[in-house]
């Protein structure tokens, strides 16, 4: 029997100000006349929340491009739904924001992309760093939950105390340390997004000072990116186990990059339900369970723990999707992350980035 | 921050609150949930921001009978100040 989702990821928009080097969204986006209707998200919201799920994140692109983000959140909080906004914060002009909490908007979660501003917009293509810390100040005198997100990588972290210093001043109950990871837009910048062994090594001695110092303040997660892992990451928890990802247009997908990987029907929550496309369809059952998996997962005592890793990065690597994730040290194409890590490694001249581009 | 003083008014965080999943309380917060039975459930349900630490080991004395308060107050403190530190609770 199949668990039910438990959290719902709504992708309501790709539109973003932003152009941020390491964006997950894919490389192919959807465009604003293809979004779903505000009667359409409503409706996913209800059928997501009599599925078992818990949580809704919306997020995008920058979900405040959608002018109905309100009507979405009070849909999504009627429905029954734990409400959680992921935002750059762009968009949500200072008097926006009492309206969302109005909405039923429990838990904010606004990303960083520097402490400082030139970086900040270096990495942004954009920008708005000035802006982000107004609104912060602005959103710790509200009822909400406050989590700030900082996305680490080469080009940042021989200042991670720095910016762990500046995001403590902005008094969140959690601070998330996400290292880059690598796809849709990351994967084109890798070889200037990927830290060294001693970057990361410094990076979290510098969380697990700051964890101690901050105990009972803000809560820091932060994992080590699977690129150094010894074991993939249980991408999503599971391809469909956990969690349901709609996009922009209404396509179900397992994760962000599903999209990726050739061959895959993603149905659309216009033509099927939130059910039949979690039990029946063919996209959701393709990677569930173990059956599709090949040496060594099958016979690991791992597999029940990482489920054999990401099938996104699996594809994205090797040209395979039911290969082992590579990012595992006992998969036969190991070696295609230990020349990355070579790589990041080596002297590192200039970045030239390939930015996200806008979607209209 | 340490642990809870008897005085203080311990109370869920910010954008934690109580849900219903599988026809079982539970408590959501950002990340996920707490599924919560028993004696974690009902002290979490005394800290309603208004008793005070003191008085929901008064109330959790008389329903256990025998036990000792230090002890239930000690057990507590522990208790809330593990959630505190998750940012589920603030007192």
């Amino acid at each position: 029997m199949t668990p039910n989702p438990l959290a719902l990821i709504a992708e309501i928009t790709h539109r973003c100000p932003l152009h941020c080097v390491y964006c997950s969204n894919p490389l192919q986006m959807v465009a604003k006349q293809a979004e779903l209707s505000t009667a359409e998200w409503v409706r996913v919201f209800e059928e997501a929340s009599r599925l078992g799920v818990l949580h809704a994140h919306l997020t995008g692109g920058e979900p405040a491009a959608r002018a109905d983000l309100e009507e979405l959140i009070a849909g999504a909080r009627q429905a029954g739904l734990y409400t959680n906004l992921i935002t750059s914060g762009l968009g949500i002009p200072e008097a926006r924001l009492p309206k969302l909490v109005d909405a039923g908007l429990d838990h904010i979660q606004l990303s960083f992309q520097d402490s400082q501003d030139g970086p900040a917009q270096w990495i942004a293509g954009a920008k708005g760093h000035a802006y982000k810390i107004v609104l912060a100040e602005k959103i710790r005198q509200l009822p909400l939950a406050f989590t700030v997100n900082l996305v680490v990588h080469r080009q940042n972290l021989d200042h991670i105390e720095e910016m762990i210093e500046f995001i403590e001043q902005l008094h969140p109950e959690r601070i998330e340390i996400a290292h880059a990871q690598y796809y849709g837009w990351a994967l084109k910048n890798r070889e200037h997004l990927l830290p060294t062994p001693e970057q990361l090594d410094n990076c979290m001695r510098a969380v697990e000072s700051a964890q101690t110092r901050l105990a009972g303040k803000a809560r820091i997660d932060c994992v080590v990116p699977d690129y150094y892992a010894r074991y993939p990451k249980a991408c999503m928890g599971g391809w469909g186990r956990r969690i349901m990802l709609i996009d922009p247009s209404g396509r179900a997908l397992p994760c962000h990059a599903a999209g990726v990987i050739p061959g895959i029907q993603f149905d659309s929550v216009r033509e099927h339900s939130l059910e039949h496309i979690w039990q029946e369809s063919a996209a959701f059952r393709m990677f569930r369970g173990d059956e599709w998996m090949p040496e060594p997962c099958k016979s690991c005592d791992r597999k029940t723990q990482d489920f054999g890793g990401c099938r996104c990065q699996a594809f994205l690597i090797t040209g395979d999707a039911t290969a082992t994730d590579p990012v595992c040290s006992l998969s036969p194409d190991h070696h295609l992350i230990e020349i990355a890590r070579a790589t990041a490694a080596a002297e590192a001249p200039q970045p030239t980035w390939l930015y996200r581009a806008s979607v209209g | 921050m340490a642990a809870p003083l008897p005085t203080s008014q311990p109370h869920l965080a910010a954008g934690c609150r109580w849900a219903t999943h599988a026809d079982k309380p539970v408590v959501l917060y950002p990340e996920g949930m707490i599924r919560i039975q028993g004696t974690g459930r009902h002290i979490l349900e005394l800290c309603d921001g208004q008793r005070t630490v003191q008085q929901i080991v008064e109330v959790l004395a008389q329903k256990y009978g025998a036990a000792d308060p230090a002890k239930i107050l000690d057990d507590v403190g522990t208790f809330l100040e593990a959630l505190q530190k998750k940012r589920i609770l603030d007192y």
